[in-house]
């Protein structure tokens, strides 16, 4: 014990900071960025290409439109159909994948390095000449709605984030379901994704990132080639606006008849990506929710046996994405679940973090920075992440030093500024309605809806203190 | 040879590429400390980290009537305080040091795992010695732990439609063997085991002489192993028991398990009565796998999933366990399916692929693809500490990881239809179904 703890406050001096690897960037005529880091350790080559928009694109009432066209790059593009085109990628033991975020949609995979040129090729159809076949839609979109339906049935917790992001944001994109619901799916046409993409996808939106064993002036020379003359989108990617901020409780209890147990999630409005005190932000969220030994696992877990996990964290876009906090219990128990986490929130916003929290919290997000950022494909969408949000590298080399600079004023700024009051919070209850509506109604005013129903949203319930 | 290869994967989908030497295995160093602990350490230095593994030789298999669900109890009750250090002193002290743990439970195995700065690992081994040489027994947080590991099972298993019906198949596939019992225990074991039960089986399983430390990253192994001996190495040996499992008798007929639940969405999962990790048909059947549901050109999925429409989701896996186990097909279907007609599909094709209706291209696709994945995971410490540890207790040894690229070179078309024919028999399946239907509100 006194060799850990003698060393504690050396040790996150001792942690080495990360260097990002020498790459480069150019930018093509048509606007299409290249990022190119040579690491040639390992035989392969990890590659992103970020389009900006995303869901930003959908219009409205066609939540999931973004998310099918991303599907679709990938199903037909080019010479090659659906199967011809899994079939290259897989029979050279690669991989390609197209999703889509709130912001933008990303295509990432990993190809064996002797493969730089089928990769290129493979990469320029996707984006530049993809078939868009209507069959090829109705099967993915048929299968997105059943997807959430399954998930529903195995796994409802992992809806909760959907739920509180409708509750939170409503209407502004950050309250939209990435994958869409099943009413929304369902009213996405053909027409739709070709007018999406004839708007939201072209070189002034794209930036392709490969990192790994690579020939950087060849992959250059191919990409100039591939896309150098690939049209524009008609526009750049809009500014998102700064989402809502609604005072008060909201409480949204989603009725899943069977379950044995309450899964809540309860989000405010929390910082965007250029939110400068980042590091301060990281280790406050660490010590309340972000490790196990957090207040929230601590209170929840380690002490009262209530629950097998309980977390928080930020997401954060180009402007202010949510806080939140999630975490179960017995359905009997849920009220006592919710009130030791609002009182674990209340302890943290009234009593702030102790200074031996605060260096354990430093030594411990020092410590494991370094894991994230060890493969290429690591580094590729570390890239990726600066070239959206425009963060540059000190985003990443200046995030040890920020860590080891942060003072207990800055910790109790955040924690004031950010955390939210307990009694501003929008919250979503899955589980048996009929055990818990009496216990949602202590938490403020109660929309109600079932697991089953083909929405994340039920209707704008009206703010209470 | 390079522009040959790329050439040749461009021209057909399905090329074979060339098997590449695992390098490394000249950078490990196997060591049995004096307290008969395994430590094995590979050092690699691309980032300043460390991923221990601590594999304890202890799972389901090892647990009787009594002591159902124990070994996975361990896998929480290990975090939870020593004679030497309070409940939570251990997560207090590896997070403030700069790491982080987690763990897990298999039918065959318990391994602890922590990721941390090389910085930290004399204080990582200090945590580690203390929790197995002086667990505590402290019947309150006995109690806590019962509640966790509760919520554990009812999000894993009672909410979750696919968890409870692999669960009863699994019941039903096995009649002796202790695989037949879920890892986390069922509910009334959860709410039964004593004091007594748990230190028994702390004192029977976590001997030191039956744990092995895998340490893969940024530590020169003379260091490491200075320091495993200086705190590892004074635990006392003691004598494991004889582990005696019955043997399962030969399957005569296929089992049909059926629930029932309110659900929108379907699901089928066959579990076939397959080979222990050590047979030689394993590179056989791991590929069989890959070829069956991995990736979107794969047999199964192209089938049900794009052309056929049946089913949401197909996969598969072979649990590649210490003795014979089960080889897993399973899918989702869509509401408006039945399961039964997904079978009567989903049969016809196991049925041509066991008469040995398999291309040489679907091989070398399942091969390249299998391929893929293993590069990608030794790219990381994290995964290099897993692929040790498991060759070393499940496969017999962590040389084997080495050789495992040459062992899917070495699989023919006809050894990969001789699995295919020994495997998809019928009569050594156990089926579970589950149709969609939302029960009528009361």
């Amino acid at each position: 014990m006194s060799i850990a703890t003698a060393r504690r406050s050396r040790l996150a001096d001792q942690i080495p900071l990360v260097r990002v690897p020498p790459h480069q960037r150019i930018v093509l005529a048509n606007g299409v960025a290249v990022v190119v880091m040579p690491r040639p350790e390992i035989p392969l080559i990890a590659f992103s290409a970020i389009l900006r928009g995303g869901v930003m694109g959908d219009p409205p009432g066609k939540t999931g439109l973004a998310s099918l066209t991303a599907g679709l790059l990938e199903r037909g593009a080019g010479a090659r159909d659906f199967l011809a085109f899994a079939q290259t990628v897989e029979g050279a033991g690669g991989s390609f994948l197209a999703a889509a975020g709130h912001e933008a949609i990303s295509v990432g995979g990993q190809f064996l390095s002797h493969d730089q040129d089928l990769l290129l090729s493979l990469l320029a159809d996707a984006l530049t000449t993809p078939r868009f076949e209507p069959a090829e839609l109705e099967l993915l979109r048929a299968r997105q709605i059943e997807q959430i339906k399954a998930l529903k049935d195995s796994d409802p917790s992992e809806l909760l984030p959907s739920y509180g992001r409708a509750l939170l944001f409503g209407e502004h994109l950050y309250g939209r379901s990435v994958i869409g619901s099943e009413a929304s799916l369902a009213r996405i046409t053909h027409a739709d994704v070709v007018s999406y993409a004839a708007r939201e996808i072209g070189a002034n939106r794209l930036t392709l990132i490969f990192v790994g064993d690579l020939d950087a002036s060849a992959l250059i020379d191919s990409a100039t080639r591939l896309f150098g003359t690939w049209r524009r989108a008609p526009s750049p990617a809009l500014p998102v606006p700064e989402p809502p901020l609604l005072p008060g409780r909201r409480v949204l209890l989603v009725d899943a008849p069977d379950s044995t147990q309450a899964y809540f999630w309860i989000g405010s409005r929390g910082v965007d990506k250029q939110f400068p005190q980042r590091a301060a932000l990281d280790i406050a969220n660490t010590l309340f929710g972000g490790r196990f030994t957090s207040m929230l696992n601590s209170e929840l877990r380690m002490k009262s046996g209530l629950s097998y996990d309980a977390k928080s964290g930020f997401a954060r876009g180009s402007k202010s994405g949510e806080f939140s906090i999630r975490s179960y219990a017995e359905t009997d128990k849920a009220v006592q679940a919710i009130d030791l986490t609002l009182g674990t929130l209340a302890h943290l916003k009234r009593q702030g973090v102790t200074r031996e929290q605060l260096e354990s919290s430093q030594t411990y997000l020092l410590g494991q920075f370094p894991l994230g950022l060890e493969t290429s494909a690591d580094w590729a969408a570390a890239l990726g992440e600066i070239e959206l949000y425009h963060l540059g590298l000190p985003y990443i080399e200046g995030y040890g030093p920020a860590l080891r600079q942060v003072r207990l004023a800055d910790a109790a700024r955040v924690i004031r500024q950010v955390f939210p009051d307990p009694d501003d919070i929008a919250m979503v209850l899955i589980g048996d309605a009929a055990r818990l509506r009496e216990a949602a109604r202590r938490y403020g005013t109660v929309a109600e809806m079932k697991l089953t129903d083909p929405e994340f949203f039920w209707q704008v319930v009206v703010p209470a203190r | 040879m390079r522009g040959f290869a790329s050439l040749l994967s461009s021209l057909a989908p399905a090329a074979v590429l060339k098997p590449r030497h695992v390098a490394g295995r000249d950078s490990v160093t196997h060591t049995t400390l004096a307290s008969g602990m395994q430590l094995i350490v590979w050092a690699q230095r691309d980032i300043p980290s460390i991923a221990l593994y601590n594999w304890v030789r202890v799972g389901s298999r090892n647990e009787t009537p009594g002591s159902r669900g124990l070994a996975h109890f361990f896998e929480h009750m290990m975090f939870n305080g020593t004679h030497v250090r309070a409940p939570g002193e251990f997560d207090r002290l590896m997070e403030s040091n700069g790491g982080s743990s987690n763990a897990y439970t298999s039918e065959d195995v318990t391994v602890y795992q922590d990721w941390l700065p090389s910085a930290a690992l004399e204080s990582v081994l200090a945590l580690e010695a203390d929790r197995i040489e002086n667990l505590a027994f402290v019947p309150e947080i006995i109690e806590r732990e019962r509640g966790v590991v509760q919520s554990e099972r009812r999000l894993r298993v009672e909410d979750s439609a696919a968890g409870a019906l692999s669960e009863a198949v699994q019941e039903a596939a096995f009649i002796a063997h202790p695989y037949r019992v879920p890892i986390i225990g069922w509910p009334a074991d959860i709410a039964g085991w004593t004091l007594a039960d748990l230190q028994g089986f702390f004192n029977s399983w976590y001997a030191p002489n039956n744990q092995t430390l895998v340490l893969v990253g940024d530590v020169e192994p003379d260091a490491a192993l200075q320091l495993a001996q200086r705190y590892l190495e004074p635990i006392a040996r003691r004598a494991t028991p004889a582990l005696e499992l019955p043997e399962e008798p030969e399957q005569l007929g296929e089992r049909r398990v059926r629930i029932e639940r309110s659900v929108q969405t379907g699901l089928l999962q066959y579990a076939y009565k397959a080979p222990a990790a050590t047979d030689a048909r394993a590179p056989a059947l791991q590929l069989l796998s890959t070829l069956l549901t991995e990736g979107n050109a794969s047999r199964l999925h192209r089938l049900l999933v794009e052309e056929r429409q049946l089913a949401i989701d197909v996969g598969s896996v072979w649990n590649e366990g210490m003795d014979p186990g089960l080889f897993w097909i399973y899918a989702a279907t869509p509401e408006e399916v039945s399961v039964h007609e997904v079978e009567q599909v989903l049969d016809a094709e196991l049925a041509r692929i066991a008469s040995g209706a398999i291309a040489q291209q679907e091989l070398d696709r399942a091969r390249n693809v299998r391929a893929a994945s293993f590069w990608k995971k030794l790219a990381t410490i994290d995964g290099k500490a897993q692929l040790i540890g498991e060759y070393e207790l499940i496969h017999g040894d962590w040389r084997r990881m080495f050789e495992i690229p040459e062992g899917w070179e070495s699989v023919s078309l006809s050894k990969l239809k001789d699995t295919a024919h020994a495997l998809l028999e019928s009569s050594r399946r156990t089926v579970g179904t589950l149709e969609a239907g939302i029960a009528d509100e009361p």
